[in-house]
């Protein structure tokens, strides 16, 4: 019988529940991804969960660690080895590389650029053989896990829309991203802590850090509990959630239980489900109490793994500690945690605080690997390492003076990786020209790996849906195709 | 209807949708034939706007509507010609009463994978009961019209109602709302208790709780219009102006510091007050509209019609480096366009920036004829300046006074500086002091303040004329020193008076150019300004001015702005609009539970003059609003959100708002209008941290911190960390959304500012000796909800309070702490133990359900 009339039928069934709900595209993933659905959930949006034509997708990864790096990392200097760009150091760039591209307004015109050698030398790693820049040992030592992604493009010359972009989808602010994306479809796995978290850190004495704004966690217009919940650099980890001064566990028990007790009285006077919400609001507050404080806890890692992610792991707000505290937060079943490390924008600082912006994310970025690795968590968790964009192959500044060297931000050619969680270990997917001016072998758009992300985690990124102004909006926009050659 | 219900076909098909799909497919055709008779004999004719358009824009514009670019064999069906008329492929898309020979119905109804529409691959197809009513529609003549909001409202006839015992309809809203519950099956909800009402509406209408005194005067009058009595009372209190600014506020983004890097602080308060200011003098929306839209353009505009064009420039403002001044521009002309098409208009424009809407008949050329209105200002779009020109010094009363006197000072030494420099720097006259002979030979940064009249030169430019001739020239120096002094003065008098930034066009005309998918490096056509073609044919612009704008939104031509105002006030009072999507009311926008009464309510609107007041003592007044919000088990099912009305509304209320609520019940509250926005208890580091330490957190002291949430200063970038579920202030938002996360818990719980008011509530429970704990309890509910508790809830506290004494007791030090968080001093003469168990107790009645609510 025509598959297409099942869907009718199953569609017409949604239009008649009502179109009034929110939850319903999670309705429909529950059960795509094999969770019982939610008896009495609100039925989807049109259009949305519809399934038809596809087999299931069993995912691949079961939770997202995003290390994203701010402010566009070198590509050329770090990951995308160009022998022809040490050759012609100090030569202008030629004409037909440029081809009519637009670069940001501290470039200009790209007339007479002169190409910069990478600043340190670039060997060939482990078994799989990827180049890596001495600037990274110890992701150069974990090559072998990794996927690296060397013909990422995009549209955004300037940080925030390109962040903008990578995250959500979308240039302007607004929309809702990934990790909210991920949270309206999956939700999460524990009722203890927030689906998605996001930390953010910046190393010490960064001249240039971006600032962390709100909407690179931000759920759009999708219901606001699925925005990111922000854990802070110092101080408590989530406003508010220590009890007052003077206020013990056990009078907080007490008063939650009068409260609760309290408003049972009134649910069963005025009937609201309203009022039955606000008592499990209030105890999952009082979990939380608990097991963020738990979470914070690291008394009881053993030194061996807190060497993997190095000497600052066990200050708060730092990179190396935020990295640790992805692992303990996916473990304890949060879907995606953002971990969001200003200060890449190198201008002026290739041969400065390029060195301190590696020693504070290399050896952390490849202790997550390892760890999750060594706990079995690797194979169902994806790790994706990168930024917004990438940085010219032409120098920003003058030859002459050194220790001012820069790049400008480069939009057509970047490097990201990615580790565990279905995603090929030690393959390098892509190519750029040989002076890692444009992607030219199998290029891959923010959109294409967005879809690819999602993919991963057993979600068909056309389907994932939100109906908003009359239109149904997706993390894709209208774009999107899987990198098949990266799919373990 | 009513016979949907009774027969529920459709409801059964969903049913049946587990059976084997053979059986499903022969009980679709079968119901397929069965619908369309059922529908065609049993139903009144299809309302095409409203059954046919929206299937339609949902199902088929995307490739055969309105934008061009997208439109697929050139087939158009949101227009009669299109779809009447021969296609590229001969055929016919839509024969009138002819369904089975019309190409439109049999792609609908085709098994083909190739032929059927809408493609599969859309995901979206129709409904057996979708496709039948476009059939009746075709059958009955394929009836062609409007999108209903793109229709002038006419006054619909008040349906007659049975007068029905308690739930007799009031005044014209309960016709309205009745007549549907009828046509449902359903009953009203009788009134709510007085205690219940008295509350629901003192908070709708000021945003605070009634005071004990004021709920006892409610429930003492023996009037029979001691409701009305009380509405008129609030609608008269300054309070509710500063209520109704605030959903103002979020439509226009307003906020005190810029967004993005660098996020300077602004002066745009003073717009803020006005906006205070005008709903308590009640000025009609029609005005309010055109000072707020082209106040600058009246003829001799005064002080606070200009300043109310602060509305437009609430906008974020760039100070990115590397950004380009004309980039930062245009990012604001599509800001101020797409917040004024969203508060008036209720259009979705910001779909039209790149390209032809695809839904609404909205062009991109519409789009950049409405930006045009906005890109006449002088604003350059360069820097991050908070106060950018044009802009408009606002000093109080006092300040002006003072400017006098200093700007008549510095006028003064002005002139006995010029008078000394024309017998020392002799020169022809009309020439300045640095074209004397004299200064010829002096260096260059010497002879440049000179160049200036004395009253005009910078303290630095006066400075370095004092340094050069303070040895040679101790007279000079004396006059120059004289007049710094009065320079400084007066600059730095200035730099405390507030600045809004205003609007104010240019003499010469700018040209605006269409840009190409929206970018401001691809420069189309050059347009004119003009309004929205879909909704204002016709309508002649006279001045070519934002005034034109401003008229057009407000004349009776318009068939927008009256119901998209109507429904937002209803949404504030509701919980959600007559229209749900208050954002949005194209054709993909959701359709009005209740289309009659939306047109009536807009048409009275307008009749009334525009009166605010008006309006909302009709909505509060209505038997519809007085309804208990209590909900039966079998009601809740029906309409778990209540769009039908037979229940009261009832609803978490917006967080800002418990803020001042449990402020006000404790009696905290710092009751002062308007002025500088203040920084009350915020967690140490949260700007420090989002900002790497650019912007530090300095908390006010005092009566600041008590004040109304409306004056909270607002980072653009991050917003107080003590509201949630609220507009970001980043763009304009009409609609907030209503969440509920363990966060908000956390908040209102642990937050300095509502445990320091649960202790000074506890205070007030503790006055007064040899009371007995229950008259305390019912002090307690009283300031907070209103009511006294009832003997369940008055044990459930005491018994928690003796408790909280008994471990308080145990740890003093406990005590002493808690009685410790926030500033305000602790009462004298207390039993910390006592107080700290009460402070508790009164924490757990600020976060009951019932507290948190509007009930």
């Amino acid at each position: 019988m025509d598959p297409r009339i099942e869907h009718r039928l199953r569609l017409t069934r949604r239009t008649f529940l009502g179109r009034t709900g929110t939850g319903l595209g999670m309705a429909a993933l529950a059960g795509l991804v094999g969770h019982p659905p939610l008896i009495g959930a609100p039925a989807a949006e049109t259009g949305q969960g519809s399934l038809r034509g596809r087999p299931h997708q069993i995912p691949k990864a079961k939770r997202v660690i995003y290390l994203f790096q701010n402010g566009a990392p070198t590509h050329v200097d770090l990951f995308d080895y160009k022998p022809k760009l040490q050759a012609l150091h100090g030569k202008p760039l030629p004409a037909e590389y440029v081809g009519g591209r637009r670069f940001s307004t501290m470039t200009g015109k790209t007339d007479g650029k002169l190409l910069l050698a990478p600043v340190e030398p670039f060997h060939q790693r482990g078994q799989s053989g990827a180049w890596v820049s001495q600037f990274l040992p110890y992701i150069a030592r974990q090559a072998d896990d990794l996927c690296f992604v060397k013909s990422l493009h995009t549209d955004s010359v300037n940080h925030a829309p390109g962040i903008s972009l990578m995250l959500s989808g979308a240039e302007i602010p607004g929309r809702p991203t990934l990790g909210a994306w991920l949270t309206y479809g999956l939700g999460g796995d524990t009722e203890n802590l927030p689906a998605f978290v996001v930390m953010t850190s910046v190393s010490k004495g960064t001249s240039c850090g971006q600032i962390f704004y709100d909407f690179y966690w931000g759920s759009g217009f999708l219901p606001s509990r699925y925005q990111g919940v922000k854990f802070r650099g110092s101080g408590e980890p989530v406003l508010y959630l220590s009890n007052p001064a003077g206020i013990d566990p056990a009078t907080r028990r007490a008063q939650l239980d009068d409260l609760a007790e309290l408003n049972a009285l009134k649910f069963r006077e005025q009937g609201d489900p309203e009022t039955a919400a606000r008592i499990a609001q209030y105890e999952m507050a009082f979990r939380m109490q608990t097991s963020v404080p738990e979470l914070a806890d690291i008394s009881s890692e053993p030194k061996s793994v807190l060497d993997l992610y190095g000497p600052s792991v066990k200050e708060q707000g730092t990179f190396a500690y935020n990295c640790l505290m992805a692992r303990r937060l996916i473990e304890r079943g949060v879907r995606c945690v953002q971990v969001m490390h200003a200060g890449w924008d190198q201008h002026n600082s290739l041969t400065t605080e390029l060195y301190t912006q590696c020693r504070d994310t290399d050896q952390p970025s490849a202790g997550l690997v390892a760890d999750l690795k060594q706990r079995g968590l690797l194979e169902d968790t994806l790790v994706i390492w990168g930024g917004e964009f990438g940085r010219t192959p032409f120098i920003q500044g003058s030859l002459d003076d050194r220790k001012r060297w820069g790049r400008d931000h480069h939009p057509y050619a970047f490097t990201s990786w990615m580790a565990g969680g279905g995603v090929k270990a030690g393959l390098s997917y892509g190519e750029t020209d040989d002076l890692g001016m444009n992607a030219v072998k199998d290029p891959v758009h923010v959109h294409d790996l967005q879809a690819t992300l999602l993919h991963l985690m057993g979600i068909d990124h056309q389907q994932l849906t939100y109906r908003f102004q009359g239109r149904d909006f997706r993390l894709t926009d209208v774009h999107g195709k899987v990198v098949e050659g990266i799919l373990g | 209807m009513p016979l949907l219900k009774t027969l529920d076909p459709l409801k059964w098909v969903g049913k049946k949708a587990q059976q084997p799909l053979f059986f499903q497919f022969s009980q679709r055709l079968f119901l397929l034939g069965f619908l369309s008779l059922w529908l065609t004999n049993a139903r009144a004719a299809i309302d095409f706007s409203r059954e046919i358009l929206p299937l339609l824009s949902d199902r088929c514009f995307a490739c055969h509507g309105p934008d061009e670019k997208a439109r697929k064999a050139g087939l158009r069906l949101d227009q009669p010609e299109g779809a009447l008329g021969k296609g590229k492929s001969g055929e016919v898309a839509v024969i009138p009463k002819q369904a089975a020979r019309s190409e439109l119905f049999r792609r609908l109804i085709s098994t083909d994978p190739d032929e059927v529409m809408p493609p599969p691959k859309s995901n979206h197809p129709l409904s057996a009961q979708q496709v039948a009513l476009i059939r009746q529609w075709i059958e009955e003549g394929a009836i062609w019209g409007k999108h209903w909001a793109y229709v002038l409202p006419q006054r619909p006839r008040v349906p007659p109602v049975a007068s029905q015992g308690s739930s007799e309809g009031r005044n014209p809203i309960d016709a309205f709302i009745q007549a549907r519950l009828t046509q449902e099956g359903l009953s009203p909800s009788p009134e709510a208790t007085r205690a219940t009402l008295v509350r629901r509406v003192t908070l709708d209408l000021t945003g605070l709780p009634p005071t004990p005194s004021e709920v006892a005067s409610f429930l003492e009058d023996p009037a029979a219009h001691a409701f009305e009595r009380l509405v008129d009372r609030l609608l008269a209190s300054r309070r509710y102006g500063e209520r109704m600014a605030w959903d103002w506020l979020e439509a226009a983004r307003y906020a005190d510091s810029n967004g993005y890097q660098g996020d300077s602080d602004r002066t745009m308060w003073p717009w803020r007050d006005w906006v205070v200011e005008a709903f308590n003098e009640n000025m009609p929306f029609d005005q309010f509209t055109v000072w707020q839209i082209a106040g600058d353009r009246l003829p001799a505009a005064t002080q606070n019609q200009r300043i109310a064009t602060g509305f437009l420039r609430n906008h974020m403002i760039n100070g990115e480096g590397g950004r380009i001044a004309e980039e930062n521009r245009i990012d604001y002309l599509f800001d101020q366009t797409e917040t004024v098409a969203t508060v008036w208009l209720g259009a979705t424009f910001n779909c039209t920036r790149c390209h032809d809407h695809k839904f609404d008949p909205h062009t991109q050329r519409d789009y950049f004829r409405l930006l045009a209105f906005f890109d006449q200002t002088i604003v350059d779009g360069g820097g991050g300046n908070p106060q950018s020109p044009p802009n408009l010094l606002v000093p109080s009363l006092d300040q002006a006074e003072k400017l006098k006197r200093l700007t008549s000072d510095l006028e003064l030494a002005s002139e006995v500086t010029a008078h000394f420099e024309g017998a020392k720097f002799v020169r022809a006259k009309g020439k300045s002091a640095d074209e004397s002979p004299s200064t010829q030979d002096l260096p260059k940064e010497i002879r440049e303040p000179l160049k200036a009249f004395p009253r005009d030169r910078s303290v630095a430019g006066i400075e370095k004329l004092m340094a050069h001739w303070k040895e040679s020239d101790p007279g000079y120096f004396k006059v120059l020193d004289s007049l710094r002094d009065r320079r400084r003065g007066r600059d730095s008098l200035e730099q405390s008076i507030p600045k809004v930034m205003v609007m104010d066009d240019m003499k010469t005309p700018r040209t605006t150019r269409m840009l190409e998918r929206g970018s401001y490096l691809k420069l189309g056509p050059a347009v004119s300004v003009g309004l929205p073609s879909a909704i204002a044919s016709g309508v002649p612009l006279t001045q070519s001015n934002r005034l034109d704008l401003a008229r057009w939104l407000v004349s009776p031509e318009n068939p927008l702005t009256a119901r998209v105002s109507v429904n937002r006030l209803w949404q504030g009072l509701f919980g959600v609009g007559l229209v749900k999507t208050s954002e949005d009311f194209g054709v993909q926008g959701e359709k009005p539970s209740h289309p009659d009464l939306l047109d009536w309510l807009a048409v009275d609107f307008v009749a009334s003059g525009w009166d605010v007041k008006r309006l909302m003592r009709l909505m509060v007044t209505s038997a519809t609003y007085r309804q208990s919000s209590r909900i039966a088990a079998t009601l809740l099912e029906r309409d778990p959100e209540n769009r039908l009305l037979a229940r009261g509304p009832r609803y978490r209320m917006p967080s800002w708002m418990i803020r001042d609520v449990t402020l006000a019940a404790a009696g905290l509250l710092t009751e002062r209008v308007g002025g500088v926005a203040v920084r009350t208890y915020q967690p140490s580091g949260v700007w420090e941290e989002a900002t790497f330490g650019n912007k530090r957190y300095e908390q006010d002291h005092g009566d600041s911190l008590y004040r109304r949430s409306l004056y909270i200063f607002w980072r653009r970038i991050l917003g107080p960390t003590l509201f949630f579920d609220v507009a970001s202030r980043q763009s304009c938002t009409v609609r907030t959304p209503r969440t509920n996360v363990p966060l908000h818990a956390l908040l209102t719980l642990n937050d300095t500012g509502f445990v320091e008011a649960s202790r000074v509530l506890a205070e007030h429970a503790l006055e007064g000796v040899d009371l007995a704990e229950a008259t305390r309890v019912d002090r307690v509910f009283k300031a907070v909800l209103g009511r006294n508790a009832s003997s369940e809830e008055r044990s459930v506290l005491l018994r928690g309070l003796a408790g909280h004494r008994v471990r308080f007791a145990a740890n003093l030090k406990a005590a002493d702490a808690l009685l410790g968080v926030g500033e305000r001093a602790v009462m004298a003469e207390v039993n910390p133990v006592e107080l700290a168990a009460w402070t508790v107790v009164c924490s757990t009645v600020l976060n009951l359900d019932e507290a948190l609510s509007k009930e």
